[in-house]
């Protein structure tokens, strides 16, 4: 059995310089509007993502010569936190820029770089992700929608859906099948950068149940897709998405995503006549929160040194998302408030906004089944 | 792992692994103390790991002590490593001469008022030559060592059959002590805290071993229970909560000596506490009955989980201190007050 490595990691001075000012940024942009709060990496607001792209924070780790701030990821790591705590609205950008860039730099031809990652970076491109489909959740590799081979490049038939701001965005990168199914589950599977506005693409957007419209369903249409659009090798998608999950596993999104409540919580408690019991519980998720960071900055830094630590990554998602969906649990026991929906801010409303979030945060990303699935096969079992 | 942890790792193995079954731990619980192997642990000069080299140690500190601790905690030794090292740490710093016997620790919290001193859940004080006792006098750390024959013992034992032993000794004897510098009553109940802690890592390693281990053999229904869905989430929790312990524990020792260490001393030992039970819970629902037994290892070291969990500060006494430091903030924001703790 492969121990798994969170090794300390110790930020410098350079990380709290930037600290410094990105807090000095947000005093000039925030606070943010209470409805925004929660799951605010959910929340699209392309201005304010330019905002971020004029002071350098986006594709900070990315080489120069594609627009990048050439940063550690510790100094990635240190604006995106600052920014999600906060609940800055980054929804925008935040695929693109944690997911779709490090693909392309990865993957992608030298042209597609320089096509694509300039303009993310100045916040003019927004990618979204299409995975899933209507028969295809946690069953990835199951995905019917197909390409099939035509002059110049691929024609698409099928569907994606619970794709988030593909209403926004500009380019999905698209898992895609290529060659029927065989036996080899993961083979005949393609990624391919599809711009969102070509013919033979139809959105139809679908409404959470939190009221708010960021999902779609997505159809193609002998959508064509040229050859120089495919991201790497063709075949060759299934290891492609395998190799983005270290990072979209282990960052501080999946487990700040109901921070703010637990901002709002304390100053609530403070100003009242807290119990023992209530001190206790903020004590616990305040442990919790301190050491599921301490993990996610270990992964951040073991990224940095060129390692793909998968199963460390799980393990912070699984725990960050249990720790941020408990929290709004707990704290509607201790606060003596009831969640209001209508409530435009206050704490009522970001209980209320916490728990009808909640749910999601445990899908997205690979659900919480799938994670330990993953994290038991790293210990050997199955 | 770093390359320190490696090196105690290679070298006190050697004594550890000798207690891999129960005989050793039962004989403990029935009074007797694995003499021998005491002697070689000694002889191997593991008892003074934690002194400064000028004095006759090896300059590991409290740091180093914490990976032994944590490797006798992963072998459930039936020795007072954690006790012994810390009791021998103290006497030395407060000026007592170093010595090779075994002492063991003990805070003494309130102020005496009578003639004749009591204190309970005193590890280990049966087989020692000595009690280190801790106290406060004048706004000032004490330390009086209190020989074996001064003291009544009564025995007593934790869930795991390792002594907690309640003490007697004549008041009188507290006017002979050394001052410790450095070192609060406050930081000491701390530093203890940590030892647990660090016990309960390496302990939940090795239940997570086991469990993975015996869930890859046992058979059941045609195939090994390891192969079940439902079983593998369970394990999957297990482990997650065993590498947050271990991270925990880490980021603490990393940050001994900062202003911090306090509050990330409470992290640790509240996240040890709650994969404890967790732990312990899985690991014998996968091994069912026979996990049950006397005779099978895992209860070595389950029953010293539920043990520690509870020593020098259970998860909600130590929750309610952190929740009191990060509720009292003048700032008014908990995302400072956790930025500036570590790095």
């Amino acid at each position: 059995m492969q121990a798994l490595n969170y090794k300390p990691v110790h930020t410098s001075e350079k990380e709290a310089a930037l600290r410094k000012q990105v807090r000095l940024f947000l005093a000039e942009y925030g606070p943010f509007d209470t409805p925004n709060l929660i799951d605010s990496w959910s929340v699209c607001d392309p201005k304010f993502s330019r905002a971020l792209a004029g002071k350098g924070w986006l594709g900070m780790t990315w080489p120069t010569e594609y627009g990048g701030g050439n940063k550690s990821y510790l100094e990635r790591y240190v604006v995106i936190e600052e920014l999600l705590a906060a609940g800055a609205p980054v929804g925008a950008h935040w695929v693109a820029d944690r997911q779709s860039g490090p693909l392309l730099l990865r993957f992608g031809t030298e042209e597609q770089r320089l096509e694509f990652l300039p303009k993310i970076v100045h916040g003019e491109c927004f990618f979204a992700i299409g995975m899933s489909e209507p028969n295809s959740g946690s069953d990835l590799s199951s995905i019917k929608t197909r390409a099939e081979r035509v002059e110049g490049g691929w024609l698409v038939n099928g569907s994606k859906i619970w794709t988030s701001w593909a209403h926004v965005c500009q380019q999905m990168i698209t898992l895609v099948r290529t060659s029927p199914p065989s036996d080899n589950r993961h083979a005949g599977l393609s990624q391919f950068i599809v711009d969102l506005n070509a013919k033979g693409i139809t959105l139809r957007p679908i409404v959470n149940l939190a009221g708010e419209q960021h999902f779609n369903e997505i159809f193609f249409d002998d959508a064509f897709v040229p050859d120089d659009r495919v991201v790497g090798e063709l075949g060759e998608g299934w290891s492609q998405v395998m190799a983005e999950l270290a990072f979209e596993r282990s960052g501080p999104e999946r487990f700040l995503s109901s921070y703010q409540l637990l901002e709002a919580g304390i100053k609530t408690l403070r100003e009242a006549n807290k119990t023992q019991q209530a001190t206790i519980v903020i004590g616990q998720f305040v442990a919790r929160l301190m050491v599921l960071r301490q993990m996610s900055l270990s992964v951040a830094n073991q990224l940095q040194a060129g390692k793909l630590p998968v199963n460390e990554a799980s393990v912070v998602k699984d725990l960050g998302t249990s720790f941020e969906q408990e929290l709004a649990e707990a704290l509607r026991l201790i606060l003596d408030r009831e969640p209001r929906s209508t409530a435009k801010t206050g704490v009522e409303r970001l209980l209320s906004d916490a728990i009808l979030k909640a749910p999601s945060f445990s899908l997205r990303g690979g659900t919480r089944e799938i994670l330990r699935g993953v994290i038991a096969r790293g210990l050997g079992l199955r | 792992m770093s390359e320190l942890a490696q090196l105690i790792e290679e070298s006190a193995s050697r004594l550890f692994e000798r207690f891999s079954d129960s005989d050793a731990a039962l004989e403990m619980e029935a009074g007797g103390f694995p003499e021998q192997t005491w002697q070689e642990f000694v002889a191997d000069g593991w008892l003074t790991t934690m002194l400064d080299e000028e004095k006759g140690g090896s300059g590991l500190g409290f740091s180093g002590g914490c990976l032994l601790m944590r490797l006798a905690g992963y072998h459930a030794v039936p020795l007072p490593v954690a006790e012994s090292l810390l009791a021998n740490y103290l006497a030395t710093e407060a000026g007592f001469k170093p010595n090779d016997e075994l002492l063991v620790p003990a805070v003494l919290l309130q102020t005496v008022q009578t003639k004749q001193v009591t204190l309970q859940h005193v590890p280990w004080a049966r087989h020692a030559s000595a009690v280190v006792v801790v106290f406060s006098k004048n706004k000032q750390t004490h330390v009086s060592v209190i020989a074996r024959e001064n003291l009544s013992v009564e025995y007593g034992q934790n869930m795991a059959g390792e002594p907690r032993d309640e003490v007697t000794f004549d008041a009188d004897l507290l006017r002979y002590s050394e001052i410790l510098e450095y070192i609060s009553i406050e930081k000491l109940l701390s530093w203890l805290s940590l030892a647990r802690a660090s016990q309960i890592s390496g302990a939940l390693q090795r239940v997570l071993e086991r469990t993975v281990e015996f869930a890859n053999e046992r058979t059941q229904f045609g195939r090994q229970i390891g192969k079940f869905q439902a079983v593998q989430q369970q394990i999957a929790v297990q482990a997650e909560m065993t590498y947050a312990t271990v991270c925990a524990v880490d980021v603490a020792i990393e940050y001994l000596a900062s202003p911090h260490e306090k509050d990330l001393i409470a992290c640790a030992k509240i996240t040890a506490g709650e994969a404890a039970g967790y732990a312990a819970k899985t690991a014998h629902a996968v091994h069912a009955a026979i996990g049950f037994t006397q005779e099978y290892p895992l209860q070595l070291s389950t029953r010293r989980l539920w043990s520690w969990r509870d020593e020098y500060g259970n998860e909600a006494q130590w929750a309610a201190k952190l929740g009191e430091n990060c509720m009292d903030l003048e700032t008014d924001n908990l995302w400072q007050w956790l930025t500036t703790h570590t790095g």
